[in-house]
């Protein structure tokens, strides 16, 4: 599948709580590649072995930011919590889909002019009610616990950029499946490789930890997205949409593996950018470094603009070259020799 | 009806570039009435009624929707913008556009990067920008001009017994007068489907001198506020409960007669109940001597957003409600 035509497929499905559509679709992707197997939650991972038993976690979340219900009102007026950071200024007459017995479209209440005033404070989600339109309805359908998620369908922008919902992290499991692809390909591998789907990033990195104790890796990447550039936004916290993939420095990375992987970009003529962090990267890095005795960590970062948004932008090429940087690394044994 | 609706939210008709918009009422009432258009772009249409009517009578509904107008792009090939009618700062962020065919979207700086004061407040709407995808000033010069205009995404979409799109506000009035003039009618009667309302209720002024009626019906959709937490004093209006009526708005104070009579019809409706907003009215009313003037308005939450929503109860009552007071008026009951 072209990656852009998967991207497109794992955002438009959800992966949120018991919302499972995108973890199956992507374990389905990737049981073309390798067996698939669950963790917790919607965690899915599979291992393809290699000629050492030096394995190499390579990990992508499959979770994304959304809602989760928390009451019904008789008028059909519902009350939510946020599932990971949320802008709440933009979520007024945001529509939504409520996962509850049945998919209903619904859409956030924006006060009218007349009665919020000049100066609104969006400091609670509990304030920004969602309307159904069912009426008294809406109990029979909707329960406290049930996900609500973002609707934008992903699209076409101009020079081969993309935006859509749920790009972070679904930009990295794309290039998950497609290393996976691209590997189970190329025959016998030096190393053992471990794709990891984790659940629970946006809430403070946690499906990753039970699956690296699991799989207990000699080392990790982290593949997600990083801040892009755009007016506001300082060159020194953003990547360059287009100008390749960002290779982690930081103190809770593992520098032979940063530099590794630079080396790899630069003999293969990959282009890459570098993403300087200065404690924690506030990524799943963070946990995998430090699952078990410890784990060699590196990240990598595909730089997306309006990150948390239904409006999130990557440029396609950055994923290629993604992919082009970690096939070529680990055909070079990956940090093995590092 | 809904199919009918869904046709017209689908156009792109910022104000001052109805063309689109305009294109398809004209070829839904092609063969049903005579018309023209006016050097503004609004249709005037004269429909052939069974009777010769005793007050000359038009109804009004505009066609614009509210929107963005490009005003320049950056030199990262960012598209700069303001404002076509009122848009609240809250409707505008992370929102997926459309300009020239193309899909872009509002950007700007992700909560991360934001401190704890400037994640509850607005930020400022000049600071926005769409994001179509160009890398340069020059790649985004090749799609766009300053001066095109822009519209927010929202796809007709049916929620519970509601309709949810962009542009309820006014092609629900636009939907009500085609099936007016494609229908048989009592008495003649002139339909006009105006531009530019929301800039300022030009379009209709022009439209209004031009059809110089005895009486005016203006068709709209005005905001309900019957959400959560707000006290029913405050609400204006409800869903489900017939199009609103208007004694009294910031342009307008309305015919009396007119506003009695359509609560006395019998077809489901409610007076508003708020002193707030206006339409086309107040510029029809003031026309040449003065025209006496009615409006029917369908509830409409999140008005002036892409994600408006109405009752379709509502909208076919308002129908209803229309030709009961078109026929009323003309036959000059309310003398």
């Amino acid at each position: 599948m072209k990656l852009q035509t998967l991207l497109f497929e794992l955002s438009r499905s959800d992966a949120l709580g018991n919302v499972a559509d995108a973890a199956e679709l992507a374990a389905g992707v990737l049981a073309e590649s390798v067996p698939v197997e669950r963790g917790t939650g919607l965690t899915r991972w599979g291992v393809l072995k290699g000629e050492s038993d030096y394995t190499v976690l390579i990990d992508a979340h499959i979770d994304q930011v959304g809602m989760v219900v928390t009451a019904v009102d008789d008028e059909g007026f519902l009350t939510v919590a946020g599932v990971g950071g949320l802008d709440l200024r933009a979520l007024p007459a945001r529509p939504v889909t409520v996962h509850g017995k049945q998919k209903l479209p619904a859409v956030f209440c924006s006060t009218p002019p007349h009665l919020s005033g000049e100066e609104k404070e969006y400091g609670n989600i509990a304030d920004i009610k969602l309307d159904t339109g069912l009426g008294a309805g809406a109990k029979e359908i909707v329960s406290p616990g049930d996900m609500v998620t973002f609707t934008a369908e992903p699209a076409v922008l101009a020079g081969g950029r993309v935006t859509g919902r749920s790009f972070d992290d679904r930009a990295g499991v794309a290039c998950v499946l497609e290393l996976a692809r691209r590997l189970k390909m190329a025959g016998t591998l030096p190393v053992t490789v471990c794709f990891l789907l984790s659940d629970g990033e946006e809430l403070g990195l946690r499906g990753v930890r039970p699956a690296a104790y699991t799989l207990a890796p000699q080392e990790a990447v982290a593949i997600d997205v990083t801040f892009g550039d755009g007016p506001g936004i300082a060159p020194e916290e953003s990547g360059r949409l287009g100008k390749g993939p960002m290779i982690g420095f930081s103190p809770s990375l593992d520098h032979a593996l940063s530099k590794k992987l630079t080396a790899t970009a630069e003999q293969n003529h990959i282009p890459y950018q570098i993403e300087v962090m200065g404690n924690t990267t506030g990524t799943n890095a963070d946990q995998l470094g430090v699952t078990r005795g410890g784990v060699k960590t590196a990240t990598i970062s595909i730089p997306l603009r309006n990150m948390h948004t239904e409006a999130e932008v990557v440029d396609m090429v950055d994923l290629e070259h993604t992919c082009d940087l970690l096939e070529a690394y680990i055909l070079a044994g990956g940090g093995l020799h590092a | 009806m809904l199919d009918l609706l869904q046709k017209l939210c689908e156009q792109n008709g910022v104000s001052g570039r109805e063309d689109a918009v305009r294109d398809l009422i004209i070829s839904e009432i092609t063969g049903h009435c005579e018309y023209s258009v006016d050097p503004l772009g609004n249709i005037i249409a004269f429909k052939k009624g069974k009777n010769r009517p005793s007050k000359r009578v038009m109804v009004d509904a505009h066609m614009d929707e509210v929107g963005l107008i490009i005003t320049a792009v950056t030199e990262e090939g960012f598209l700069k913008f303001r404002t076509v009618g009122g848009i609240n700062t809250e409707i505008l962020l992370f929102r997926r556009v459309t300009v020239n065919g193309l899909s872009g979207v509002i950007g700007g700086k992700p909560i991360h990067l934001l401190d704890d004061a400037d994640r509850k407040k607005l930020p400022k709407a000049e600071s926005l920008y769409i994001d179509i995808g160009a890398a340069s000033k020059e790649e985004a010069l090749a799609l766009v001009s300053p001066g095109d205009t822009a519209v927010l995404d929202g796809a007709f979409t049916a929620i519970g017994d509601k309709i949810r799109s962009k542009a309820l506000d006014d092609r629900i009035g636009c939907a009500i007068l085609i099936r007016l003039l494609q229908q048989e009618a009592a008495y003649d009667f002139h339909a006009v489907f105006s531009v530019q309302e929301e800039i300022g209720l030009r379009g209709a002024k022009a439209a209004a001198f031009t059809v110089a009626p005895d009486a005016a019906v203006v068709l709209e959709a005005t905001t309900a506020a019957d959400l959560a937490g707000v006290e029913p004093e405050n609400r204006v209006c409800r869903l489900g409960a017939g199009p609103a009526v208007s004694f009294m708005d910031k342009a307008t104070v309305y015919d009396r007669a007119f506003y009695e009579a359509a609560l006395a019809g019998g077809i489901p409706c409610q007076p508003k109940m708020a002193v707030a907003g206006g339409n086309n009215a107040g510029a029809v009313h003031l026309t040449r001597g003065g025209i006496r003037t009615l409006a029917i308005s369908v509830p409409c939450r999140y008005i002036h957003s892409p994600s408006c929503v109405c009752s379709i109860n509502d909208i076919e009552n308002a129908q209803k409600l229309a030709r009961f007071m078109l026929e009323r008026i003309a036959s000059g009951a309310l003398s």
